[in-house]
């Protein structure tokens, strides 16, 4: 078990035509990841990384069951794939580049509530399930299937805590990248319910960063849920009010600052961790 | 992207929301020149990127244009919040008979629009929110539904403003909320929206924000003369230099360089460095799949900063490849040379062929790389931290 994505989902890509786009299908494949085909509008019938490439995503879907999608493409056409993808069908997408107006994502999320589709990022690593499914940019090397998800912001952080996880024998179940865009296609509370709901999953560490709205949101989850939640939140030391690159990290009044985050998740039950290796010990303590 | 008032106005007025006659001058002797002409008392407004302004003394009204200059000869030597003023806006005095404050923004928790509207405008708005929440209005709509006469209608109701004004009232909404959509803003406000003795409805103040990363779309701005612009305040000398070469960079008080790949290790190793006793002499984010070159600029300007007794280095390859991370690094050794202490770590993808290179490289010429001690994922990051407040506290070699 594992959440959203795992061996029999069926893959494809938007963009991978493109230079990020056939670099990452050729490592996802790869690792392992069912890639079926892609979609690049005027380049159906060529081949690349050895799969089909397809006009639209319904052909796509058509002729080979595709049923999760991962965007490679320049953030001003995300809007129109993205939309493109829900539509057609696709159940779980993965939006990878960065930058994406903010509108454009607000369209997106629309579409994706009214049909019942799972959007991850803009600005996200992506999502891997160790062993089976690697979607989007993350290094191999982190990871190892085990009992434990993560859910962050950051891409790097995802790695760090991924490689404290793997090194002291936990592994992972899915590691989710939220994204750092200022509006993400789903929010914590959503994937912690879905981790709460992987009867695999013994507990989940998530990282927010200092800014944003997302982390606040996730408490009324925290406090509903048995499985047990870490938390950390980059940026206790980051000077307030200064933008912290992140396009998401812009301090929001007093409702984004690290510490006050923080202190809210672990009200809320959430065991909070300073640095990665107080994830194995807090682990250790609540017998994971 | 935050405008300037009078840029905002100028969106406000081709938006037929009423704003008054405004003229924008760059000197005293321009102040002196317009008040001249205008012959009315006026309000003379420093144009600046950050809020407080009124408080801070830069709004100022005269009758005339010899007050007008001596106001604006004090103007022009303030600075708000680090901003100088370099120009400022002048405007006909208005007859104020109350004030409505009308905002659109995102609510991005829950992924809507929001309008927001008092019958109590004015500075102290968040105040009267946060005290008296039930003198604001709020109503929420999705991004692709239109916000109707009625709904406006009802909002201007709701804050007071006098019926036969109603409908003008509602038209300034709805057509701000249209504007807020059709620029890609992610704030657009009057404050205050002004009721004159005259009884005429008039926009006083504009705050708009846009979306940077939807300003490709907008090359009419362009036209209007609105363009990208820095909305920092001052900036140190190397601020100013890492913002010439495109890299995300801030100066902080301590003295360990942070060279981090992306911006969640970015953020979130400066916290490291401050549990185990040390304080990062800057923030800074490589961005996604940086150029050896962006890499090689990062270092130089950590090794020209006399501040900086040790750099820490952190490279976790995602869509940033390792190999492109050495080779920025080989290349700042190579052209620039590393004269501190430098502990690094990388790993992630393509991480073998970093190591081949750098190997390479150490092959070729051994004493570029003395200053370095390299680590890859053997080594946890949190004792990568720890060595580099030891190097710092050494002072360097």
């Amino acid at each position: 078990m594992a959440i959203l994505v795992d061996k029999n989902s069926k893959v494809l890509v938007q963009g991978i035509t493109g230079g990020a786009g056939s670099f990452h299908a050729e490592r996802m494949i790869a690792y392992g990841t069912n890639i079926v085909g892609g979609v690049t509008p005027g380049k159906g019938g060529q081949m690349v990384c050895d799969r089909p490439v397809f006009d639209t995503v319904e052909e796509c879907i058509e002729k080979t069951g595709a049923d999760v999608s991962v965007i490679f493409l320049p953030a001003h056409f995300v809007k129109e794939a993205a939309i493109e993808a829900i539509r057609a069908g696709i159940r779980f997408l993965v939006v990878i580049p960065e930058h994406i107006p903010i509108h454009d994502m607000l369209h997106v999320r629309e579409e994706a509530v009214k049909h019942g589709t799972t959007v991850i990022g803009g600005n996200t690593a992506g999502i891997i399930t160790p062993g089976e499914a690697n979607l989007g940019i993350m290094p191999d090397i982190a990871f190892q299937p085990g009992r434990v998800g993560t859910v962050s912001r950051s891409g790097s952080i995802t790695y760090y805590v991924a490689d404290t996880l793997t090194r002291t024998g936990y592994g992972q179940t899915t590691c989710v990248g939220l994204g750092g865009d200022p509006v993400l296609g789903s929010t914590f509370a959503e994937i912690l319910l879905k981790f709460e709901d992987d009867p695999k999953t013994k507990a989940v560490v998530m990282c927010g960063e200092i800014g944003g709205v997302y982390e606040e949101k996730a408490t009324e989850a925290i406090s509903k849920m048995k499985t047990p939640v870490l938390a950390m939140v980059g940026g206790v030391f980051a000077p307030p009010g200064k933008r912290m690159g992140h396009a998401g990290a812009i301090v929001e009044g007093k409702m984004g600052t690290a510490k006050e985050k923080l202190e809210m998740l672990a009200s809320s039950g959430a065991h909070a961790c300073k640095t990665f290796r107080d994830i194995p010990e807090t682990l250790k303590k609540l017998g994971v | 992207m935050r405008l300037y008032e009078y840029e905002g106005k100028q969106l406000f007025s081709q938006a037929k929301i009423p704003v008054p006659e405004g003229r924008l001058a760059a000197s005293p002797q321009e102040v002196f020149d317009c008040v001249a002409e205008m012959d009315q008392p006026v309000a003379v407004k420093s144009q600046v990127l950050t809020g407080g302004r009124g408080k801070a003394g830069g709004i100022r009204l005269a009758d005339g244009a010899n007050e007008a200059r001596t106001e604006a000869e004090e103007l022009f030597k303030l600075k708000i919040k680090g901003f100088p003023v370099e120009r400022v806006l002048i405007e006909p005095k208005l007859a104020i008979k109350q004030e409505y404050y009308i905002g659109v923004t995102i609510d991005r928790a829950n992924y809507k629009l929001v309008v927001i509207a008092s019958g109590e405008g004015g500075v102290d708005i968040e105040e009267t929110a946060a005290k008296t929440p039930e003198k604001i209005v709020r109503k929420a709509f999705s991004i692709n539904e239109p916000l109707y006469m009625f709904d406006a209608m009802g909002i201007a109701r709701k804050i007071g403003i006098p019926h036969p004004l109603l409908k003008d009232g509602a038209g300034i909404i709805v057509r701000l909320y249209n504007l807020f959509k059709k620029y890609d803003a992610k704030l657009v406000e009057i404050n205050p929206l002004v009721l004159t003795a005259e009884d005429k409805l008039i926009a006083a103040d504009s705050r708009v924000s846009l979306d940077d990363d939807a300003v490709f779309r907008h090359a009419e701005l362009k036209e209007l003369g609105i363009e990208k612009r820095h909305e920092e305040g001052e900036m140190t000398p190397r601020e100013q230099q890492a913002t010439e070469w495109g890299i995300p960079y801030l100066d902080l008080s301590g003295n360990i360089g942070m060279f981090p790949g992306g911006a969640g290790f970015g953020i979130m190793g400066n916290d490291f460095i401050h549990y185990y006793g040390g304080a990062p002499a800057n923030f800074m984010d490589s961005g996604g799949g940086p150029s050896p070159e962006r890499i090689a600029k990062m270092l130089v300007l950590l090794d020209e900063n006399p501040n900086v007794k040790a750099i820490f280095g952190a490279r976790f390859g995602g869509i940033s490849r390792c190999d492109d991370f050495a080779k920025g690094v080989i290349m700042f050794l190579k052209d620039h040379g590393l004269s501190k202490p430098m502990v690094m770590r990388m790993t992630g993808n393509m991480w073998q062929e970093g190591v081949r290179l750098f190997e390479e490289a150490k092959a070729e010429s051994p004493e570029l790389f003395e200053h370095i001690e390299f680590h890859g994922i053997e080594t946890e990051i949190e004792e990568i931290s720890k060595r580099a407040v030891e190097l710092a506290s050494e002072g360097g070699r």
